[in-house]
């Protein structure tokens, strides 16, 4: 495991970093949300990938 | 046309305005790369966390590139259909529940243009994202394993294209027939559950199904060659498509405004 290929990996981290950070800063500046702002903040953070895309789906409220 | 090109690029924006251009396709470059990856490092993995006694020697043998892709279309059947259902189960649903569809229907825009707008709109940002994690997923496999002839590839991940289009304007029809995304997410994804079922089962019986696209896809990546009875279940599947939609414009325009 010591030979991990950073160049092969590090893409696979900054999609899972671009999608929490921008799930984050929607949050941020969203008036109101589908449920509590601090919970979802939690859930983004904590499950990557899928607590983002959670987020976009069934957090954002459309207006 | 004029109207229906100014349609089309309102979707296109509020698709964008809503992030849709950006994690969607970010999701399924991130399922492209995984599988390659994932079998890449498999024995690291199984030495790693395995739990296998002192000694033991693992030998397992890295599948084929065309494997890998096979493997990748799969999630993207699994994981990849279920993000993409429930990111537009609500086109036309919440649009219906918010009143907005009444604003839209009182200027004077055919029913067509708005069903026709909204599904090319859908198909084009699914698309992109296919093929953005579609070439992840190359790029990874050629990368790490082998290459595998482009014109499988290609002819491949055509087939399959199709199959997630069928699935696509599934969620188009029950779109104009329920009221709760709900029921359009899960009927859709019934539907894409049981043709998948059905044609494992008895591919013999219904080898027009739109379903056996994705098994005459995957036989192309792994070993280069199909049935040649591959035209049946594409040229059905285009017929239901063009059925659906036109099925959809007329369930639509019989129904009158819901609020």
């Amino acid at each position: 495991m010591d030979m991990i290929n950073w160049g092969v990996v590090a893409p696979l981290i900054a999609i899972q970093l671009i999608l929490m950070t921008v799930a984050l800063l929607d949050l941020v500046k969203r008036d109101q949300v589908n449920g509590e702002k601090w919970v979802w903040a939690i859930v983004i953070v904590v499950f990557n990938t899928i607590g983002p895309i959670a987020y976009f789906i069934f957090g954002r409220k459309t207006d | 046309m004029r109207q229906w090109t100014v349609m089309y690029k309102k979707e296109l924006s509020e698709q964008w305005r809503s992030f849709k251009w950006l994690w969607v396709p970010l999701v399924f470059m991130l399922l492209g790369m995984t599988q390659p990856v994932t079998a890449y490092y498999l024995p690291d993995i199984l030495e790693q966390f395995g739990g296998l006694p002192e000694g033991a020697v693992i030998d397992i043998p890295l599948p084929g590139g065309g494997q890998v892709l096979a493997d990748t279309l799969g999630q993207f059947s699994q994981i990849g259909m279920l993000v993409l259902v429930l990111a537009f189960m609500g086109t036309i649903v919440s649009e219906r529940t918010q009143g907005t569809w009444a604003m839209v229907l009182v200027k004077p825009v055919s029913y067509g243009n708005v069903i026709t707008t909204k599904w090319a709109a859908m198909l084009t940002l699914v698309t992109a994202s296919y093929v953005l994690g579609l070439m992840s997923a190359i790029y990874y496999t050629f990368l790490l394993i082998e290459s595998v002839p482009i014109l499988d590839i290609v002819l491949g991940a055509l087939l399959f294209l199709l199959w997630v289009m069928f699935i696509m304007t599934l969620v188009i029809l029950f779109s104009s027939l329920f009221k709760s995304s709900g029921a359009v997410a899960f009927l859709t994804i019934g539907m894409a559950i049981v043709l998948s079922i059905i044609s494992g089962f008895l591919p013999d019986l219904i080898q027009w199904s739109p379903g056996m696209l994705t098994s005459h896809s995957s036989d192309l990546l792994r070993t280069g060659e199909t049935e040649a009875l591959v035209w049946l279940p594409t040229t059905v599947t285009i017929v239901l498509i063009t059925g659906m939609i036109f099925l959809s414009v007329s369930i639509v325009k019989r129904k009158e405004v819901i609020s």
